[in-house]
């Protein structure tokens, strides 16, 4: 296969993940606004967002009197077309890459992705409106679903799927690492059960960015302790949006792709999973979430480098000026 | 005859008063000004339009519809119809000065009647004191005796209540009725949030609304701490009758919502007085039930033995301590209707204080003198039948016709102690938006309560409103609609 259409179905499914995470996020947040939490501040429950987009220092730049709002946030992270991590330019670097490898994929899928970024990028000419703007997250959500289940039906497994597949897994799993590091910092928890409703809300709301809020409580019937949301976000293989579930798929889809000789993604990609095999819950907050989870994301973005030179660079032979 | 109108705690309720006009409005001062605390949402409405309104309401039933929140009413000899849930968009408002009163009314109340239940199944002192007539429990159909001297976990009773409150006319909360055995509602209660949140989110940007959805977690939490062996790995299943019950929507929400199993009666066996889920890994110890089946049924070693809904054995294990039960089989006897006209004289004779909430004045057709009044004046009178709920077995005097009236007097006769009359409270109304209008119509509502290492009520609750113009009966199984109920934060 072409590097160039490699490229193209990975960074096609990388950004649709991410438009994906980015609604998602955005949406618990909107939703959980509506009702009183005693003490949060605007600013509390919106800056947490900017971080996990790395949007921080952008914003910054854009709103020199540093206050952070709702209206603000919401429209930085949803349509701003200067922020290159903005939902709709999410979006729009998806169809493009989809327009690269169009006789790649199926009919369907191009359709509905098509679809979906018009119908975005039409609803975007005027600014979102915070209150309208839960409607337009699940819609997202639901189109995002519907092009990965037709992915799911109608795509061969092959070379073009592993890329497509490594590409949502990556940026997934960096999803994952930043949302419980951003909330759990925030969280400050100490390791008992904790069981106010602003606690249960809080927590919930972690678990619900990481739609994964109903399987938990079925997991565990403890309610919601820090040490359980870690063994459960980090090293469930079970629960599709934990960091070890992300590993192995990567593991899969790189088999369908096949190594490139003596390319680094291999031993890359052995390095993380170095990382995860042999923790426990309890020995990562020993060590400490956050630098648990800052080494995670380091060896996660080397994996991203390598699978660049190896695939996506092209490789010029001995004989090349 | 009197007797129950010096227990009343604050005051007397004039029975003349009736008619639509004399009401309390929820929404309107005297002068058809909204209440300040309706100001907002009344503002927002004015510069939005009500035709928006009517996008909202057909969007709030879709969403509904497509969730699948539904509820069975269930008519004679028929077979039950599935409704989506009814639910009317515009929210009912309490401030939180209102709601203070209300959640230590409850506190107290909830209390003084698990020391009563407690009272009732061990020493009786209540009874040998003279404080509560012994014939009247004796004769109730919901005291158990199979159960007496049986010590539940923590002495608690009622783990789930469910108190139905409305307003006089000058406004006054009053207590209606105690639903202490499988209170339901709750899930939508919270459905009712989830949609309301979701379709008019900018009436929210205007209160600071007090969360409801942690309800779940509270009750888990409550069934844990009852756990025999411990909360740790505690085993809880939710035992509904199955999908045919009027409230198996409810059952299945809490079961997702706690993340346990939500099993039938067919699903678990006793052995060696413990109680067992039959898995796919073979039989799993079960610590919690939390069970949405009535007393009867439960077991048919001990209660009704024609019952296929309910576990054999399941009495004996709670007995023996291996297994607790939420709420704790003969809790009914406290939400008798006739036990109901005792319960401030209950308040004061356990705690020595006077109720926070006042009771309707309730005549009991045991008293000879009771009764020939409320026989005489059955027009202006509810009579209900004191082991029924959900509106089943109750007489609208007002709107009753002479028939029914003959019929109810003649089974009054028959069975005194099974019926209990009240004067005709005018419940207080709302608007609602219905058909494109705003119209008033009368509601009450029921707060939630757990009782775990303490009690805790909800605030917000599941506000009924009766959906025919003028009629007084919210019951959901007679067509009745709900609202979002809003608990303000300050």
């Amino acid at each position: 296969m072409l590097s160039r259409i490699a490229e193209s179905l990975y960074w096609m499914t990388r950004h649709l993940e991410r438009a994906d995470n980015t609604a998602r996020v955005l949406d618990i947040n909107v939703v959980y606004m509506l009702e009183a939490d005693e003490g949060a501040t605007e600013e509390m429950q919106w800056r947490p967002l900017l971080t996990i987009m790395g949007a921080d220092e952008l914003y910054e730049g854009m709103h020199a009197d540093g206050r952070v709002t709702v209206q603000r946030v919401i429209h930085l992270l949803t349509q701003d077309r200067n922020n290159p991590g903005s939902l709709l330019l999410s979006l729009k670097f998806a169809r493009e890459n989809a327009r690269v490898v169009r006789d790649r994929i199926s009919g369907e899928m191009w359709e509905a992705l098509n679809e979906l970024w018009l119908s975005a990028d039409k609803h975007l000419k005027t600014t979102l409106q915070p209150w309208r703007a839960a409607e337009f997250y699940a819609f997202i959500h639901r189109q995002v679903a519907a092009f990965f289940g037709l992915t799911q039906s109608t795509m061969m497994r092959g070379q073009a799927y592993g890329f497509m597949a490594f590409g949502s897994l990556q940026e997934r799993a960096d999803m994952t690492a930043r949302i419980l590091d951003t909330r759990y910092h925030l969280l400050l928890p100490d390791l008992k059960l904790v069981g106010s409703p602003l606690d249960y809300y809080q927590w919930g709301a972690l678990l619900k960015s990481l739609s994964g809020f109903e399987a938990y409580r079925r997991t565990y019937q403890g309610g919601i302790r820090p040490i359980d949301v870690v063994e459960f976000v980090v090293l469930d293989t079970d629960f599709p949006r934990s960091l070890a579930y992300c590993v192995d798929g990567m593991e899969r889809a790189l088999a369908r792709i096949g190594t490139w000789p003596d390319g680094a993604v291999p031993e890359r990609l052995a390095a993380l999973r170095r990382h995860l095999d042999g923790a426990t819950p309890q020995g990562i907050l020993d060590l400490g979430l956050h630098e648990y989870l800052d080494d995670f994301l380091g060896l996660l973005a080397d994996l991203g480098t390598a699978l660049q030179r190896d695939y996506f660079e092209a490789h010029l032979g001995d004989d090349a000026q | 005859m009197l007797r129950q109108f010096q227990s009343g705690g604050a005051g007397q309720i004039q029975m003349q008063r009736a008619g639509q006009s004399m009401a309390y409005h929820e929404f309107y001062q005297d002068d058809f000004r909204p209440r300040d605390h309706y100001l907002p949402m009344w503002e927002h409405i004015q510069t939005t339009g009500q035709q928006i309104l009517g996008a909202k309401a057909r969007d709030a039933h879709l969403t509904l519809h497509t969730e699948g929140v539904t509820f069975t009413v269930y008519s004679n000899d028929e077979e039950g119809i599935e409704r989506v849930w009814p639910f009317d968009i515009l929210p009912r408002i309490i401030t939180a000065i209102e709601w203070a009163q209300i959640e230590a009314g409850l506190k107290q109340r909830i209390r003084a009647l698990n020391l009563f239940l407690k009272d009732l199944y061990h020493g009786q002192r209540i009874l040998k004191d003279g404080v509560v007539p012994p014939e009247l429990i004796y004769r109730g159909k919901d005291f158990r005796r199979e159960i007496m001297d049986i010590t539940p976990p923590h002495d608690i009773y009622t783990h789930i209540s469910g108190v139905d409150l409305i307003r006089d006319e000058d406004g006054r909360y009053l207590v209606l009725e105690d639903n202490l055995r499988t209170p339901s509602g709750v899930s939508y209660m919270i459905e009712n949030r989830i949609v309301e949140r979701r379709i008019l989110p900018e009436f929210f940007a205007r209160y600071r609304v007090r969360r409801v959805e942690h309800y779940p977690a509270l009750l888990l939490q409550a069934l844990r701490h009852l756990s025999p062996r411990g909360a740790d790995d505690a085993t809880i299943v939710v035992l509904t009758p199955g999908i045919f019950n009027s409230a198996y929507f409810e059952h299945t929400f809490l079961a997702k919502e706690m993340g346990v199993e939500l099993a039938e009666g067919r699903d678990l066996v006793c052995k060696n007085d413990k109680v067992y889920l039959k898995t796919t890994q073979g039989l799993r110890q079960v610590d919690v039930v939390y069970r949405r089946v009535d007393d009867d049924f439960l077991d048919p070693l001990v209660f009704r033995s024609d019952s296929e809904l309910g576990v054999a054995g399941i009495i004996n294990a709670w007995r023996a301590g291996n297994v607790a039960l939420a709420n704790a089989p003969g809790a009914g006897i406290a939400d008798d209707k006739a036990v109901y006209a005792y319960v401030p004289d209950i308040i004061r004779y356990y705690l020595g204080e006077s109720p926070i909430l006042p009771s309707v004045p309730t005549y009991q057709m045991t008293d000879h003198q009771d009764r020939m009044y409320v026989l005489d004046n059955m027009e202006k009178m509810v009579i209900k039948a004191v082991a029924e709920s959900g509106g089943y077995g109750m007489l609208m005097g007002p709107s009753s016709t002479t028939a029914q009236r003959a019929e109810f007097a003649r089974k009054i006769e028959e069975n005194p102690r099974n019926y209990i009359a009240q004067p005709v409270i005018q419940l207080s109304r709302h608007i609602c938006y219905l058909d494109g209008e705003l119209e008033s119509r009368h509601l009450d509502l029921r707060p939630f309560s757990i009782y775990g290492s303490d009690i805790e009520v909800v605030p917000g609750g599941l506000t009924r409103v009766a959906m025919t113009k003028g009629s007084l009966v919210v019951n959901s199984s007679q067509g009745g609609g709900s609202k979002d109920t809003w608990v303000l934060a300050d």
